[in-house]
């Protein structure tokens, strides 16, 4: 129960450290503070010091007496930072270091810039020992190095062989002289071409070294954002007006929206052009060309959903690029890339998805995601995206996070909730729905699931398989997942029939196995890194 | 009269160097460039020592090995398996298949001498004087 507590409190942003930071910054004592917000000094202690929740009306009294913005003390940053420090305490580098989750908030509250270098760090160190661990499967598996190394012993043992004869023997014939050194000489030529060859090799290769994937950049520019972008939701409605679209532009309105607004030509193609630098997408734009290929076996919501996309990479260049425009959490080139094409992506289900529309559907049908895909004529990926970003002030829907798994538990998709995070490295607790759904493809599963510090959360999970294009193709299935505190699952249709309340029974999950503190789960898959 | 040496080995520069050597030092060389010639070689006319390289084409040099190893009329031929591969677990699998000695490429012409001369001296009945000189 003690753990469950430290847990919590750990989870829980490091409030109280800045409570206590702006209190002395205002030159307040801790009885002053407790007077003017009507709670007693001891309480007040327990929370600075992280011992009890704070929130509400009692948080907002105390931000107005210190005279701060209530963001200063609850802020998704802060809350993040501290996640992610739990993250890097569960690697088994610091085994037996006892690192809780309380000593995390602790640094992330009082020292939030070192609590920022040591995740950086961190995240380096992981990313420097994938590279090592690639390279060195690489190195041992790679056919062409294999064939080259061969190449290389071949060479040097008639080459050797050759040398040993002319440096050994003294009565060799001219002839048989003259032989060998043409086999030294065509022997050290081939010699060089493999090393040359490697060489070549191994400058393409380099593995590297960033300290943070784009990935990850993208998915904290994205939570930093609480994935709500109210500029790209007006620009999606510029589109629709300037284009007359009806609630659900059809496909053929798209394209006739590409075509009279921005002069592009939309053909569809049975593959992609072998010279494409994405062989799997299901889209390619020729831009000088104004020419945009459909493949023509993606599925009718996916073709829509690319048609969108490029209204919006056309029409919302500008406003996509204020959104990224110095934001300090996309350092790289690739990261700028690839949230750009996110934030085409957001314009795009705003324009498919109208928010106003969506959201009245949304609660008409209790969140039904089926019914919304079969009404707005989207996938149910699609869907449970624009649910996640239902964010409007004084319009907010159901708060969801949202995951994306492949069937060996690798997350290709992750948007956590304030307080349920999804861990960045390695797989989450296997009790989790999301794993089950594979079990039973196309249905959803529902789980009412308890972490160990009693919070509460409804999971919807559904696996789905990719259409294939031809018999032929290979299988290929996620399974998609989303979450939201138990406290709204009454809202959503899949909590019907379940019984929802704080005493009813739930399965017993946790974050991942490495932070999990529960000694008795029979699907444990290792070790926690924190000590009971 | 001469020991006979059947060279298996698809890289000719190293088989005209050690043919050369062998010659020098009295053995009669024949040479073949992958496995399944090696094995029509060996049922034609039966040598007194093989040289095989691991990887030669078409039958490589594990299955040559273990048919000759199989057979009854070649299973004492003695086999000096020669390989850029030297890695502990090929040399174990060619000795668990019953090869009689393993060189790594690339090799000294005199070790591969003075393998060969240990290879012959173990047939039976060779007397000394019929071991060519090294």
């Amino acid at each position: 129960m003690q753990q469950e507590r430290s847990k919590a409190g750990g989870q829980r942003a490091a409030i109280g450290f800045k409570i206590r930071q702006q209190r002395h910054l205002a030159g307040l004592t801790q009885r002053a503070l407790a007077e003017r917000v009507g709670i007693s000094p001891a309480y007040l202690n327990l929370i600075e010091n992280n011992k009890r929740n704070i929130g509400g009306r009692l948080l907002r009294r105390i931000a107005d007496e210190l005279r701060s913005p209530i963001e200063l003390f609850d802020d998704a940053t802060g809350r993040r930072l501290v996640h992610d420090l739990i993250d890097v305490g569960s690697d088994a580098l610091f085994e037996g270091l006892a690192l809780t989750p309380e000593a995390a908030a602790g640094l992330a509250g009082q020292y939030p810039q070192w609590a920022r270098a040591v995740v950086r760090l961190h995240r380096g160190y992981r990313d420097r020992n994938e590279a090592v661990t690639a390279l060195s499967d690489r190195l041992s598996q790679d056919p062409f190095l294999g064939e080259s190394i061969h190449g290389v012993l071949t060479h040097v043992a008639a080459l050797r062989s050759a040398s040993e004869i002319l440096e050994s023997i003294d009565e060799l014939e001219a002839a048989d002289r003259a032989r060998f050194l043409g086999i030294v000489d065509a022997e050290s030529a081939r010699l060089a071409e493999i090393s040359q060859a490697l060489a070549g090799f191994f400058d393409r290769e380099r593995t590297a070294t960033r300290s943070i994937t784009p990935a990850d950049e993208v998915d904290d520019f994205l939570q930093e954002h609480d994935n709500y972008f109210p500029r790209l939701e007006r620009a999606a409605a510029e589109i629709r007006g300037a284009a007359g679209f009806a609630a659900v532009p059809s496909a053929s309105r798209l394209i006739r929206y590409l075509q009279d607004h921005h002069g592009v030509r939309v053909t569809l193609a049975d593959a992609l052009d072998e010279g494409a630098a994405d062989p799997h997408a299901r889209s390619f734009y020729d831009a000088p060309g104004r020419h945009m290929a459909l493949v023509a076996t993606a599925a009718p919501a996916t073709r829509r959903f690319e048609l969108g996309r490029l209204a919006a990479r056309l029409a919302c260049g500008e406003q996509i690029a204020a959104e990224l425009a110095g934001s300090p959490l996309l350092r790289s080139p690739a990261a700028q890339r690839r949230a750009e094409r996110a934030l085409q992506a957001y314009v795009a289900g705003a324009l498919l998805l109208p928010y106003e529309e969506f959201i009245a559907a949304a609660r008409a049908t209790r969140y039904d995601i089926d019914h919304l895909c079969l009404r707005f004529d989207a996938s149910f990926e699609q869907v449970c995206h624009r649910l996640l970003t239902l964010k409007k002030p004084g319009d907010e829907g159901v708060r969801f996070g949202f995951m994306r798994s492949d069937p060996a538990g690798y997350v290709t998709k992750r948007f956590p909730l304030p307080y349920m995070p999804l861990p960045r490295y390695g797989n989450v607790c296997p009790l989790w729905a999301v794993y089950r759904a594979f079990q039973t493809p196309g249905v959803i599963v529902r789980e009412l699931a308890e972490f160990p510090d009693r919070r509460r959360y409804f999971f919807i999970a559904r696996a789905i398989g990719k259409p294939l294009p031809s018999y032929a193709a290979a299988r290929q299935s996620v399974s998609l997942m989303l979450v939201c505190e138990s406290l709204h699952a009454d809202q959503l249709v899949y909590g019907d029939g379940l019984q929802l309340s704080t005493a009813a029974p739930a399965a017993a999950v946790g974050p991942t196995c490495r932070l999990c503190v529960r000694r008795d789960c029979a699907s444990r898959q290792e070790n926690p890194i924190i000590a009971a | 009269m001469a020991a006979k040496v059947l060279i298996t080995e698809d890289e000719p520069n190293i088989v005209e160097s050690l043919t050369f050597i062998l010659k020098r030092v009295g053995y009669e060389v024949t040479a073949v460039t992958d496995g399944e010639a090696a094995l029509l070689s060996l049922r034609a006319s039966q040598p007194d020592v093989m040289i095989l390289d691991l990887m030669v084409p078409k039958l490589n040099g594990f299955e040559v090995l273990k048919r000759v190893k199989g057979d009854q009329a070649l299973a004492g031929l003695p086999v000096l398996v020669l390989s850029a591969k030297g890695q502990a677990h090929d040399r174990r699998l060619v000795e668990e298949i019953g090869a009689d000695a393993f060189v790594t490429k690339p090799f000294s012409n005199r070790d591969i001498v003075e393998q060969i001369d240990r290879l012959c001296g173990r047939l039976p009945g060779a007397a000394a004087q019929d071991r060519p000189a090294a």
